[in-house]
C-alpha cells in the first residue's frame, strides 16, 4: 500500500503522499484525483502526463493548495522538507508559495495583470513575504528582480513595460522569473509553453532548464506533450482517470512502456519516421462522476482480464525505479 | 487538367485607414494549387503570424485579396454569379480548430448538422435528412447512436471535432480547408481523427488543405506543403524533401525546434540554428529584403536589398533563399502548378 515511487538515494525534496480530491459539481462528487502518490528528488525534473480530465493539473494546483473552491482535498499529504503543506494554516501556506512551491500557471502569460507594469508585478511577489519598506529593502527588492530577469534572459528595461507590450515568449519569461523570484525548492510548470511556438518553446524550455539547474530546484512539468517531456525531464508519470498508471525514467517510459495505457499512448505519438501510421486509442476517457469498477483503463484496455473490472490495481515497483498499476504485472518480483 | 482550388499570387493587407497608411501584410503574394483530377493533401505550415489562418480565410472566400485572385474551377470568386458561388460554397468546406465554438451549448447536435443540409435545400424529407446525417456521421467515424439527440457536454472533445467533420461531409464537398483541427485534442485522440481526415480522401477522393503550426502531423498526412514566414512562401515542395531535408534556414530552425518524442535525439540536436527571438507579422514598408534576415545566420549582403525569389533546387521543391541562387528561378505560380500535378 504504501508506495512512493521514489529512488532510494537521496533524501526527496517533495512527497506527495495518497492525494485525493474531489469536485462537487450540480451532478454529483467528481474525484478527479484518486490516491496518487509520488516523489520528487532535488533538482530533479518529474513530467506529468495524461488526457484532459486524468487529474494532472488538478494535482499539481493541490500541491500549492490553489484548487476552485469546489475542490476539496480528501485525504493525503504533501510533503515539502518533512512538514505537510495540507496542514497549514492559511497564513503559512501563503507564506510558503513562492518561496518554497512555486507555479508557473496553465496559459501563464494571461496571469499577468495588463494594468500593472512588469516591475510592480515582480515586487509585489515579494513584498507578500517580505516586511519593510525601508530604502535597504527596496534596494534588495530590485537587485533581487534585475537577477531574475537577466537569468530567464530578458532586458532590464522590461520592468518598465505592460505586458501588451510583451511578445508571448518575453511574458512566459516574466512568468517564470517570478516563479524563481524567492529561490523555491519546487517549482511546478503546467503547459508552460502550450501556447508558444515551436521555436519560441523550445527557447522558454532551454531558460527554464537553465534557471532550474542553477537553482538546483527540482521541477514538475504538467502536460500532455510527449515531445517536451521526452526532451526535458528526468522522470514521467502517465497519469489515467485521476491516478498514476505508471511512473519511471523518462527512456524506460517511452522506449518500454509497460502499463497498457502507456504503450498505446506511446504508440499513438505521430513521428517522422512513418507516414499515415494512426494508432489512436479506441474508447473514451472514463467519466468521473460514474468511473468504472476495478481498473480504470480496463474498459479500453486490449489485455484487460476478468479480474480487471473488480480488482483495483496498487501502483507498485516491479523493477528499480519503475512503478506500474496493472495487474498484469502483479507477482512480479519487487 | 484544371486546377480546383488556386490562390494567384495573393496578398492581403489588413488595418488600412486614415490612422494606419501602411498596414499589416498578412499575406504576402502567394500562389497554391490544388488539382482537380487526383485527391491529395495539401499542407500549410506555419506559427502565429505567418498568414496561414489569413490564407485558409481568402482560400474560402471569407474575405477578399487586396491583390491576386482566388480562382474555383477556374472561375475567381469575385466574377462568379450567384449559381457559382453556391457551388463553391457547397463544395468548399472548413473545419476550424476549436470545435466548442461551433456549438450552441443550448441545442442538440443534431442542430449543426441540420443547418447546412437545410441551407442549400439538399435533402427533402425528415427521413432523408435523417439518413444523410448518419451516413456523414459514419463517415467521421462517429456511431449516430452515440451521437444524435446528445447535447454538446456530453460528447468528448474528440467527438465534438469529428462531428465537425461530418458536418462538412453532408454536403458532398470537393475540399476540406481543415485549419488546426487536432491543435485542442488530446494526443490519443489526434490519431483518431488524422485518420478520419486521410480516410477523407482514399475513401471519398476529397481534397484537403491542411492548415497546421505542427510539423510532425503535417508530415504524416500530406503529400506537398507550403512553409509560411511572415505571409509569404518560405520554402514549398513535396513533404518528403521539405520535412526531411529542409533547405531554408527558417525550415531547418522549425525542424530541428520539433520536440521529438524520443529522449536520445536532441532537442535541436546538430542545429547550427541560433534561436533568435520574436516572430512577428511584416509591416508593408519593411519588406525590402528577405523578411527572415534578422534571424538568419546566413544572412548576406544581398539578403536585404530585395525578397528572394523562389530557386527551384529540386524537380519537386523550391525555396526562396539566395543560398540557393545557383539554382533556377520559379514562379510560385508554376512551382504549385507543378508540384501538385507531381
Amino acid at each position: 500500500m504504501a508506495s512512493n515511487p521514489a529512488p532510494n538515494s537521496t533524501e526527496p525534496v517533495l512527497v506527495v503522499r495518497d492525494l485525493s480530491v474531489t469536485y462537487r459539481t450540480p451532478a454529483g462528487p467528481v474525484r478527479a484525483v484518486n490516491g496518487v502518490s509520488f516523489s520528487l528528488r532535488p533538482g530533479e525534473r518529474l513530467g506529468l502526463v495524461g488526457e484532459s480530465g486524468s487529474g494532472k493539473t488538478t494535482t499539481a494546483l493541490s500541491l500549492m493548495r490553489l484548487l476552485q473552491t469546489s475542490a476539496v482535498i480528501e485525504g493525503g499529504q504533501v510533503l515539502l522538507g518533512g512538514v505537510d503543506l495540507l496542514q497549514l494554516s492559511e497564513e503559512d501556506m501563503r507564506e510558503a508559495r513562492f518561496a518554497e512551491i512555486a507555479l508557473i500557471p496553465q496559459g501563464a502569460m494571461n496571469s499577468l495583470n495588463p494594468m500593472m507594469k512588469v516591475g510592480e508585478q515582480l515586487r509585489d511577489t515579494i513584498r507578500a513575504h517580505r516586511a519593510g519598506s525601508n530604502a535597504k529593502a527596496t534596494a534588495d527588492t530590485d537587485a533581487r528582480i534585475q537577477r531574475a530577469l537577466e537569468s530567464v534572459e530578458l532586458r532590464a528595461t522590461v520592468v518598465n513595460s505592460y505586458p501588451h507590450e510583451l511578445s508571448g515568449g518575453m511574458k512566459q519569461r516574466v512568468c517564470i522569473a517570478m516563479g524563481i523570484l524567492l529561490n523555491p525548492k519546487v517549482i511546478i510548470a503546467d503547459e508552460p509553453t502550450s501556447a508558444l511556438d515551436v521555436v519560441v518553446q523550445r527557447q522558454v524550455m532551454e531558460t527554464l532548464r537553465k534557471v532550474q539547474e542553477a537553482l538546483g530546484a527540482a521541477v514538475i512539468l504538467v502536460g500532455h506533450d510527449m515531445g517536451l517531456m521526452a526532451q526535458f525531464v528526468d522522470r514521467i508519470g502517465v497519469m489515467y482517470g485521476g491516478k498514476l498508471a505508471e511512473v519511471g525514467p523518462v527512456r524506460g517510459i517511452i522506449k518500454d512502456p509497460l502499463h497498457p495505457y502507456a504503450q498505446l499512448l506511446i504508440k499513438s505519438l505521430p513521428n517522422l519516421e512513418t507516414k499515415e501510421n494512426f494508432r489512436g486509442i479506441p474508447g473514451l476517457t472514463p467519466s468521473l462522476l460514474n468511473p468504472p469498477s476495478g481498473c480504470m483503463f480496463h474498459p479500453r484496455c486490449p489485455q484487460a482480464m476478468p479480474r480487471c473490472a473488480t480488482d483495483v490495481p496498487a501502483l507498485v515497483e516491479i523493477k528499480t525505479d519503475r512503478w506500474v498499476s496493472c495487474l498484469l504485472y502483479e507477482g512480479s518480483p519487487s | 487538367m484544371t486546377s480546383l482550388l488556386e490562390a494567384r499570387q495573393v496578398s492581403r493587407v489588413f488595418g488600412t485607414g486614415l490612422l494606419n497608411k501602411t498596414g499589416t501584410l498578412a499575406v504576402d503574394g502567394v500562389s497554391l494549387v490544388i488539382k482537380e483530377d487526383r485527391p491529395s493533401i495539401t499542407a500549410i505550415a506555419g506559427e502565429s503570424g505567418s498568414g496561414k489562418t489569413t490564407l485558409a480565410r481568402l482560400l474560402l472566400g471569407m474575405i477578399q485579396p487586396t491583390k491576386g485572385e482566388i480562382l474555383y474551377k477556374g472561375r475567381s470568386l469575385t466574377s462568379m454569379d450567384r449559381q457559382g458561388r453556391e457551388e463553391f460554397r457547397r463544395q468548399v468546406q472548413a473545419i476550424f480548430q476549436d470545435p466548442y465554438e461551433s456549438y450552441n451549448p443550448v441545442y442538440k447536435v443534431d442542430q449543426v448538422l441540420t443547418l447546412p443540409l437545410r441551407k442549400f435545400r439538399l435533402t427533402h424529407s425528415k427521413e432523408q435528412t435523417h439518413q444523410r446525417m448518419e451516413e456523414s456521421l459514419r463517415m467521421a467515424g462517429l456511431r449516430p447512436e452515440e451521437t444524435l439527440g446528445r447535447y454538446p457536454h456530453q460528447l468528448s472533445g474528440g467527438q465534438r471535432q469529428r462531428i465537425m467533420v461530418a458536418r462538412a461531409l453532408l454536403l458532398n464537398p470537393r475540399i476540406i480547408l481543415a485549419d488546426e483541427p487536432v491543435s485542442m485534442v488530446d494526443a490519443s485522440l489526434r490519431a483518431t481523427i488524422l485518420e478520419s481526415l486521410v480516410k477523407l480522401k482514399r475513401d471519398l477522393g476529397i481534397s484537403l488543405v491542411y492548415i497546421t503550426h505542427d510539423l510532425t502531423t503535417a508530415y504524416q498526412v500530406s503529400q506537398n506543403i507550403y512553409i509560411l514566414y511572415r505571409g509569404s512562401v518560405a520554402e514549398l515542395g513535396s513533404v518528403e524533401e521539405v520535412i526531411k531535408h529542409p533547405r531554408h534556414p527558417y525550415t531547418r530552425l522549425l525542424v530541428s525546434s520539433i520536440p521529438l518524442p524520443d529522449p536520445d535525439i536532441r532537442w535541436g540536436g546538430g542545429s547550427e540554428m541560433d534561436t533568435k527571438s520574436a516572430t512577428g507579422t511584416a509591416h508593408v514598408d519593411d519588406a525590402k529584403g528577405c523578411k527572415f534576415v534578422s534571424r538568419c545566420p546566413f544572412a548576406m549582403a544581398e539578403c536585404r536589398h530585395a525578397p528572394p525569389p523562389l530557386y527551384r533546387t529540386e524537380d519537386d521543391r523550391a525555396v526562396a533563399c539566395y543560398l540557393y541562387k545557383d539554382h533556377p528561378t520559379v514562379s510560385g505560380g508554376e512551382m504549385a502548378e507543378s508540384f501538385a500535378s507531381a
